[in-house]
C-alpha cells in the first residue's frame, strides 16, 4: 500500500528538552488517521514538521512521495488547520480565502463552494472577528481545502467546539475523506475521533505507543460480550450451554460476561447467539463491554505503549 | 514573491483601507500646508527649516510643504511596519500563509513590496493634495505661484516624491527588521519608537556628532535633503548600510526560524 506520510525516527528537540523522540509512522494514503496523544505529547509539533514550520533535528520522512526536507515539493497538495485559525479579523470569510488562494496560487472560483461546505455560506461576506470559535474552526477548515488537497492535516479541529459542533465537525471530517485524499486529524481526546478514523497513531511523550487499522486496537481491547437471556432464571442453564460450546463465562448480576480475547466480537456475537437458541433459550441482551478505544487507549499511553 | 505581492494588496485594495488612506493624506496636505505657510518669514530671514516666502514662490514652492511635513512621518511609517509585520507573526497569519507559500524569504519579499507599492500610492496622492492645498493658501500669504507649474516644479515635485519614498522605504525596512526579530506588538512598537524618538534625541543632546552616526537621527537628515551637519550623500549611504545589515540578518532569522505559536 502507498504512503501517504512516512516518518523514520523523526526527533525534534529543543535543547535538551525531546518534543519528538524517534517517531517512525505510515499513514496509508486514502485513510482518515487519528493521530492522538495527551496534551504536551508531540502531535503539533509532528505536524508542524510535515508542513516545513518546524524544521526536525533528526530523522528523515516522505510526504505525498515527496522528501519531508523540501516541503516546497508536496506543500502545493496539502491543505493544513495547524494550532488554531490565524486568519486576519478585519477581512470576511471569503476575503481572508481570497488572500490565501492567492498566496497559493489557486483559483477564486472555489470559494463560494468551500464556504458552503463548511456551512459558511450565509456569513462568507462577514468579517472573520465577528465568527463563532465554531465558525473560525470551519473556516480553516475551508482554506484547508483551497486547491482539493491531497493531504489533510487537521490539528485538534474538534478541540473547544460544543457538543452540536464536535457532531458537526466530525461529520464534515467523515465527508472531507472520500476518494483518495488522505487525513491526518489530531485530537488529545480519542473517543473524538474514535468514529471517523480507520487508522490510528499514539505517540505519548513524543514517542510512538500504537500505529495500524483502528479495528486492531479495538480486538486488542480486553472487551467482553454481554449476554442476558430475556427469563433472568435461565442464567445458569445459558452459562452451561455457552460453556459446553467452549466459551466461559462470569455471571454479573443478571448477565453474563464473556472475553473477547482477539476473536472478532462479532463472529463471537453470532455464535453465542446461535448456542442459546439452539437450548432454546431468547437473548434479550447482546452488547460489546469495555471495548472503547478510549480504554485502550488509556491502557496503552499508561503502560508506554505495546508497539 | 509575485503571489504574496497580489495578496497583500487584496488586503489592501479594501474600501476602508481607501478611505482611511485618503483621509490621512488629506489631513497631512491641509495641516502642512497650513503649517508651512502660516509659519513662512519674510525673504532672506529663514529660521532652521522653515520656509520662506521667497522660496515658497520659487519652482519647488509647490511641494515644499510636502517635502518639509513627510520629514516628520517616518515614525508612523515605521509604527505601521512594525504593527504589519509583527502583527503577521504573533497573531498566526504568518503560518497559514507559509503552509501555502514555504518559500519564507518571497513570502515577505512579496508582502514588504505590496506595502511599499501602497506606502508609495499613498505619498503620491500626499503630494498632489498638498499642492491643491499650498495652491489655496498661497494668495493669502502673497506667494507668487508663477514658477510652481513649468518642468522646473515638476522637476522639485519629482525630487521631493523620491526623497520620500527613499525615506518611507528605509524606515518600513527598519521597521520589518524589528519586527521580525522582535514578533511581539507591544515590544517591537516599545523599541521602535523609543529608538527613533527620545532615545537618539537624547544622545543628540549630549554628543553633537550623534546625527552622523545615528540611523534615526540620519533618516531625518535624508528625509530634509541633507543638512549643514550632514551630507544627503553621508545620510543615505550610511543608512543604507545599517538597513543593508538589518534587514540581511531578519531575512535569515525569518527564513530559518522554527514558526511555532
Amino acid at each position: 500500500m502507498n504512503n501517504a506520510i512516512t516518518l523514520r525516527g523523526l526527533t525534534k528537540r529543543y535543547g535538551a528538552r525531546a518534543a519528538v523522540e524517534s517517531l517512525t509512522i505510515d499513514v496509508p494514503t486514502g485513510v482518515v488517521a487519528g493521530f492522538v496523544g495527551p496534551n504536551g505529547a508531540g502531535k503539533t509539533t509532528t505536524m508542524a514538521m510535515l508542513l516545513g514550520l518546524v524544521k526536525p533535528s533528526g530523522g528523515s520522512g516522505h510526504v505525498l512521495g515527496e522528501p519531508l526536507d523540501d516541503p516546497e515539493s508536496y506543500l502545493g497538495r496539502v491543505g493544513a488547520l495547524v494550532e488554531g485559525p490565524a486568519f486576519y479579523p478585519a477581512l470576511t470569510g471569503a476575503q481572508n480565502l481570497a488572500v490565501l488562494a492567492t498566496t497559493a496560487g489557486h483559483d477564486h472560483s472555489q470559494i463560494p463552494g468551500l464556504l458552503e461546505l463548511v456551512g459558511l455560506a450565509a456569513r462568507g461576506d462577514d468579517r472573520f472577528r465577528s465568527y463563532s470559535f465554531g465558525m473560525k474552526q470551519r473556516l480553516g477548515i475551508a482554506a484547508a481545502l483551497l486547491g482539493n488537497p491531497s493531504l489533510l492535516i487537521l490539528d485538534e479541529p474538534i478541540n473547544g467546539l460544543d457538543p452540536a459542533g464536535v457532531h458537526e465537525m466530525r461529520g464534515l471530517i467523515g465527508r472531507l475523506a472520500s476518494g483518495s485524499r488522505t487525513v491526518l486529524v489530531s485530537s488529545h481526546v480519542l473517543a473524538e475521533l474514535e468514529q471517523v478514523s480507520d487508522w490510528l497513531i499514539v505517540i505519548d511523550d513524543g514517542r510512538l505507543v500504537f500505529q495500524g487499522p483502528a479495528s486492531e486496537l479495538l480486538d486488542r481491547s480486553g472487551a467482553n460480550l454481554a449476554v442476558a437471556p430475556e427469563h433472568p432464571g435461565d442464567l445458569e442453564r445459558l452459562r452451561g450451554l455457552l460453556r459446553a460450546a467452549g466459551h466461559e463465562s462470569q455471571a454479573v448480576d443478571d448477565h453474563l460476561e464473556i472475553a473477547v480475547d482477539g476473536d472478532d466480537p462479532r463472529g463471537l456475537a453470532a455464535a453465542l447467539n446461535r448456542t442459546a437458541g439452539e437450548g432454546g433459550i431468547v437473548l434479550a441482551e447482546l452488547r460489546v463491554t469495555g471495548a472503547s478505544l478510549e480504554d485502550r487507549y488509556l491502557t496503552i499511553v499508561k503502560n508506554g505503549g505495546d508497539r | 514573491m509575485i503571489k504574496s505581492f497580489k495578496a497583500e494588496l487584496l488586503k489592501l485594495r479594501r474600501r476602508r483601507v481607501a478611505v482611511v488612506a485618503t483621509f490621512g493624506a488629506l489631513a497631512f496636505a491641509v495641516i502642512a500646508s497650513t503649517a508651512v505657510f502660516l509659519s513662512a518669514t519674510q525673504a532672506g530671514e529663514p529660521r532652521g527649516r522653515d520656509a520662506t516666502i521667497e522660496s515658497l514662490s520659487q519652482a519647488g514652492g509647490a511641494t515644499e510643504a510636502f517635502a518639509l511635513g513627510v520629514s516628520f512621518t517616518g515614525l508612523v511609517v515605521l509604527v505601521l511596519f512594525i504593527a504589519n509585520v509583527a502583527g503577521e507573526l504573533s497573531q498566526g497569519t504568518i503560518r497559514t500563509l507559509l503552509m501555502r507559500q514555504p518559500r519564507r524569504l518571497a513570502l515577505l519579499a512579496g508582502k514588504m513590496a505590496a506595502l511599499l507599492t501602497f506606502v508609495a500610492g499613498v505619498l503620491a496622492l500626499a503630494e498632489v493634495l498638498t499642492v491643491a492645498a499650498s495652491a489655496a493658501i498661497a494668495p493669502s500669504q502673497d506667494v507668487a505661484m508663477t514658477s510652481w507649474f513649468g518642468l522646473d516644479g515638476l522637476g522639485e515635485a519629482a525630487s521631493d516624491y523620491a526623497t520620500a519614498l527613499l525615506g518611507a522605504t528605509l524606515w518600513a525596512l527598519l521597521g520589518m527588521a524589528i519586527a521580525v526579530f522582535v514578533r511581539s506588538i507591544p515590544v517591537a512598537l516599545g523599541i521602535g519608537i523609543v529608538w527613533a524618538g527620545p532615545f537618539e534625541h537624547i544622545i543628540q543632546d549630549s554628543w553633537t556628532s550623534a546625527d552622523r552616526w545615528f540611523p534615526g537621527l540620519l533618516l531625518e537628515s535624508l528625509a530634509a535633503g541633507g543638512t549643514d551637519e550632514v551630507a544627503f550623500g553621508r545620510a543615505l549611504a550610511l543608512v543604507a548600510v545599517y538597513v543593508a545589515v538589518a534587514v540581511s540578518a531578519a531575512a535569515i532569522v525569518f527564513a530559518r526560524r522554527d514558526v511555532t505559536g
